[in-house]
């Protein structure tokens, strides 16, 4: 339908606005933060360690719900996905690869392909598209990635700085990082405290918006 | 895969696609798009990584139900978990089917491969045939063969109509679209989509609405819209 293809709130450039200045107060204490929860779901994994898994639930499981509440409007079926989704953590902690994303990714796409399948299921037709056709299983997002390197010395020019501007906020604070105070991503992972993978994903989302506005080929 | 993709969806359609909000017949089509096409492929994973970051970055307020918490932790605990073997899906091109019209075999791209291997009626009607994907949305998912050297009268949209072409390449008044191109027409849009004199076309078709076919003689299908619809 035409209609969801209207912007959903959440992507909205105030809100973005306000989880950079969050992130930014909370740099000193989460800098431990990566890689803890890829070691859990390796113990986990491993032998089924109920104090790591603890952990990740009480972590994720009050996000997956306000995620769900944001989604399916409404408590009961948000407490539904999270039992659902983290059930699934639980008992396919084996599947996890953390060479090909990182946790936090794993969970969330597990979160969203079990709140597919629910709203399809209200429906009740047997012959029907699944959250499996729509997302490839081991659809991981990459850590690493360089297809953003050519591009500093582009972006410095005239022609790109107003749609630099236009970037949302989240992508033009690790681009400005990135390449007008020459930061490496390591440097503003460490800095936003955010994953690696992320710096990357949103240099090359950022990189391709530019790409598209230089170039409007995109319908 | 030779054909560079030209035509892709929108950042925006790719984002609603990631986070699950879009209908399950786009999704369908942005998501055999997707497995025809590494830039889309990467840009999908690179939102995948932002949305999951927004999730884990998200403050919460502490709940009161320690206990319904506590609760559901022990019972997920206490499930067993997933045998030591389970089957790889190791990669896309494991996944692909084959489908069969006209005396021609198409490989068809993993998103789609579960749901057309339940169907098996072409209909027919000149150089064209459909056949319908099982979905249970209001809108209307089919793959379209379009024989070689063969014109879709010209016909408005009275929803949204997406194209995917699957193989082979299709033309129309603005443009050539091959493999991996997904051509997006809002109502409103006009258009005479052909095959060139050489070779035919496979495509996947999302439809919102039927056609309405505008020129002479071609009226006459209005009444058969079922067919593409």
């Amino acid at each position: 339908m035409l209609e969801t293809t209207e912007l959903k709130g959440h992507h909205d450039a105030l809100s973005k606005q306000k989880r950079i200045s969050q992130r930014m107060t909370i740099n000193s204490e989460s800098e431990t933060r990566t890689g803890q929860w890829e070691d859990a779901l390796t113990l986990v994994a491993l032998n089924q360690d109920k104090a790591a898994y603890a952990e990740l639930f009480r972590y994720f499981a009050p996000r997956l719900r306000a995620f769900g509440i944001k989604m399916f409007g409404n408590e009961q079926q948000a407490m539904e996905m999270v039992q659902d989704a983290m059930l699934n953590v639980w008992r396919k902690a084996r599947l996890f690869d953390a060479s090909r994303g990182c946790a936090s990714t794993w969970i969330f796409t597990i979160a969203r392909n079990v709140r597919f399948d629910m709203l399809r299921k209200k429906q009740s037709r047997k012959d029907d598209i699944s959250a499996d056709d729509l997302w490839f299983d081991g659809d991981y997002p990459e850590q690493e990635g360089n297809s953003s390197d050519n591009w500093d010395t582009m972006l410095m020019s005239e022609k790109l700085s107003p749609h630099f501007d236009a970037l949302p906020p989240a992508q033009r604070m690790v681009m400005q990082k990135v390449y007008l105070e020459e930061k490496s991503h390591q440097e503003v992972s460490d800095e936003l405290a955010i994953p690696l993978g992320t710096v990357k994903s949103r240099i090359r989302l950022a990189l391709d918006r530019l790409r598209g506005a230089l170039d409007d080929t995109r319908s | 895969m030779t054909h560079a993709v030209k035509f892709h969806p929108g950042l925006m359609l790719l984002e609603q696609y990631v986070e699950g909000s879009l209908s399950a017949d786009v999704a369908l089509a942005v998501s055999a798009h997707i497995d025809l096409c590494p830039h889309c492929q990467q840009l999908s994973r690179d939102i995948t990584n932002d949305q999951a970051c927004v999730l884990t970055e998200q403050q919460v307020t502490a709940r009161d139900d320690v206990q319904e918490w506590n609760q559901m932790l022990d019972f997920i605990t206490n499930q067993p978990v997933l045998a030591a073997k389970v089957p790889a899906h190791d990669n896309i091109a494991a996944q692909v089917a084959n489908v069969t019209v006209n005396g021609r075999t198409f490989q068809i791209p993993r998103a789609l491969a579960r749901l057309a291997e339940n169907q098996n009626k072409w209909l027919h009607l000149g150089g064209i045939a459909t056949a319908k994907l099982p979905t249970a949305d209001k809108q209307h998912v089919s793959l379209l063969y379009i024989d070689k050297g063969t014109e879709v009268p010209n016909h408005t949209h009275l929803g949204l109509e997406m194209t995917l072409v699957l193989a082979g390449k299709i033309v129309d008044e603005n443009g050539e679209y091959g493999v991996g191109d997904l051509l997006i027409n809002s109502p409103d849009d006009t258009h005479t989509p052909r095959t060139l004199a050489d070779e035919d076309c496979l495509c996947l078709s999302v439809l919102s609405a039927p056609l309405k076919f505008n020129k002479g003689l071609t009226r006459l299908l209005n009444p058969l819209q079922q067919f593409f619809y």
